[in-house]
């Protein structure tokens, strides 16, 4: 112990801890809860916080605008002029929002600890690596179901509290369901294919470009192999960007933008990205020391 | 104080591991018990490949080991919630506090967050970070960051503590710094320390065990004080000047005409004399110097360093 007049600073030494540990939920938890704070860039500098600030504003603005227009104007001008979306559809006015979140945030959830040495910490923890996965792939579907879910749920509040939403209770409560599996299928879609490039690399700047390439990249080259080598359209099924949408216009019972394509090569299509994902995310997980 | 030294720390009976046609770990049957053990031997004896299978990282190829009385494989998140590791590599996340940095590892090893934050606090006030706590670890230098390694390592109160070369780019000052530290962390704290290092010397500093290892094999094992330390015999060093070329093979010559026994290195001056009861050695000695007009440089009791443990295996 010191003490100068008054005040002291008294020395704590080293103290026992004799209550219950965590165990692996409690590592769990606290990893995702780290993991989803990087993100988001809370905790850590300004500049980290930008873009996910703006990719919020993004994938919410369409939601409040129409909230805004339903709370101004009723329910009596959507029926007259039939202008909403189907809620099929407001995820994908959510489209930018999302592309920036799988190539410039998400990114970050793996790049981080590998980079930072924290993935070698991590695992002389209670994690393993199989849980240490699951933790990430929560965390990072999580957030982004928050950027695809929570929109089309204001919506159809928005629309509900305007006397337009679906009628009755037990088409209210299928349609939040649908809105709910849609959105968390196609965010672990979204987040397994970001995460898959983004294991790749240890710099978030590679794995931006990585995630953009596959987005876009076979986007071009499906679309040209189908405008131009009038190849066959179940090509699409190749199309990462489209695909988790396709698959959230089935989830509600609509064919999307791409009819020709059969509902269950939708399902399996992104069954296979997701599993494909997976398999590359574990494969470089156990190379990693 | 919560040694027990009545049971063994890490117990592993024939281990090994082989990579491809690399056997980094041979048949090892050694039994680690409290306080401070250091894991010596070069680079590539297998050190880091033996904590990863302690940690439950690694499965051995053939062999069993026991740490803490568990099984590292099968019960490996049990186990690696009360033991704490330091790593060799120095990379951390650049902007992150200190405090942080500790108390996020702290919850992930199974700390109440509001007990992670004041355990995160004393264990860096603990390594003599107090008042640099809340600095971005990007901002420290070699030396704190080592520090702070060891308060992750110790702030979720584990049973044992693996340190892997934790000296590691340190200069003199602060190596001496942080093996006090680890001294202090067995000592008055109760935790079982086991450290790899390449550096012979800091281990037979601060260490009450000792495993060595070379090319995967155990070269000895045990109580340091039973391993090293005097040993019959005396180590005679001669001054070497250029007025006495030739007077190192005189006086070893002249010595082992009496019966004793003289291993001389050729490189230097020095040579361990040895076989005869003490007052035997010293004449011989005396007569050996005075007749070849050598000088003493120093005279020592024989001493059995760890260096020599690895020099008898070769």
């Amino acid at each position: 112990m010191t003490a100068s007049g008054e005040s002291q600073i008294l020395d704590r030494g080293y103290r026992r801890f004799e209550g219950q540990r965590s165990g692996v939920g409690g590592a769990v938890r606290s990893l995702s809860w780290h993991t989803a704070r990087g993100v988001l860039g809370l905790g850590r500098k300004a500049r980290y916080k930008i873009a996910p600030a703006i990719i919020i504003a993004i994938a919410f603005l369409p939601a409040v605008i129409w909230a805004g227009l339903a709370a101004f104007l009723g329910g009596e001008f959507f029926a007259e002029f039939d202008v909403t979306p189907e809620y099929s559809e407001l995820a994908q006015q959510s489209i930018a929002a999302i592309v920036l979140f799988v190539t410039l945030v998400a990114p970050d959830a793996l790049v981080r600890d590998r980079r930072d040495g924290m993935l070698s910490l991590y695992l002389s923890t209670p994690l393993t690596r199989v849980t240490y996965l699951i933790s990430k792939i929560f965390t990072v579907t999580g957030v982004l179901a928050i950027i695809v879910l929570i929109p089309t749920l204001i919506y159809l509040l928005a629309l509900t509290f305007a006397s337009f939403g679906p009628d009755g209770f037990g088409n209210w409560m299928l349609t939040l369901g649908r809105i709910v599996l849609s959105g968390v299928l196609a965010s672990l879609v979204f987040a397994l294919i970001s995460m898959a490039c983004s294991s790749l690399t240890d710099r978030r700047a590679f794995a931006s470009v990585a995630v953009f390439l596959v987005m876009f990249g076979l986007l071009t080259v499906v679309g040209v192999m189908i405008e131009v080598g009038d190849a066959s359209t179940n090509w699409r099924v190749l199309d990462p960007l489209n695909m988790p949408f396709e698959l959230i216009s089935r989830i509600f019972g609509a064919r999307g933008e791409y009819p020709e394509i059969s509902t269950a090569s939708v399902y399996l299509a992104n069954g296979g990205w997701a599993s494909g994902s997976l398999g590359l995310i574990w494969w470089r997980l156990r190379g990693a020391s | 104080m919560r040694h027990d030294v009545r049971v063994a720390v890490i117990v592993a009976s024939e281990l090994s591991m082989v990579f491809g046609n690399h056997r980094a770990l041979d048949a090892l049957d050694l039994e680690v018990h409290s306080g401070v053990t250091g894991l010596v031997g070069a680079n590539g004896a297998g050190k880091t490949t033996f904590m990863s299978i302690v940690l439950g990282l690694r499965a051995a190829t053939t062999g069993t080991v026991q740490v803490l009385g568990l099984d590292p494989l099968r019960q490996g998140a049990e186990l690696r919630s009360v033991v704490g590791y330091g790593p060799e590599r120095n990379v951390f996340p650049d902007e992150m506090p200190a405090s942080d940095f500790v108390k996020h590892l702290a919850e992930v090893r199974g700390m109440p967050r509001s007990e992670a934050r004041s355990r995160a606090s004393d264990a860096l006030w603990l390594v003599g970070l107090g008042e640099e706590r809340f600095r971005a670890l990007g901002t420290m230098s070699t030396g704190q960051r080592q520090r702070v390694k060891l308060a992750q390592a110790i702030a979720a109160d584990p049973s044992l503590v693996l340190l892997d070369e934790p000296t590691d780019g340190l200069d003199p000052v602060q190596r001496d710094e942080m093996l006090a530290l680890i001294r202090q962390i067995s000592n008055d704290y109760g935790i079982d320390v086991m450290l790899s290092s390449h550096l012979l010397e800091e281990v037979e500093r601060i260490c009450d065990h000792v495993v060595a290892l070379d090319a995967g094999r155990l070269v000895a094992q045990g109580r340091l004080d039973q391993l090293v330390g005097d040993v019959e015999g005396v180590t005679l060093e001669l001054v070497d000047a250029p007025d006495l070329a030739g007077s190192a093979e005189a006086v070893a010559a002249a010595i082992a005409a009496t019966g004793l026994e003289v291993t001389r290195d050729p490189d230097t001056m020095r040579m361990d004399v040895f076989g005869g009861d003490t007052d035997a050695i010293a004449d011989a000695v005396r007569d050996a110097v005075a007749d070849s007009g050598a000088r003493i440089g120093r005279l020592e009791n024989r001493r059995r360093r760890l260096e020599d443990l690895f020099e008898a295996a070769q």
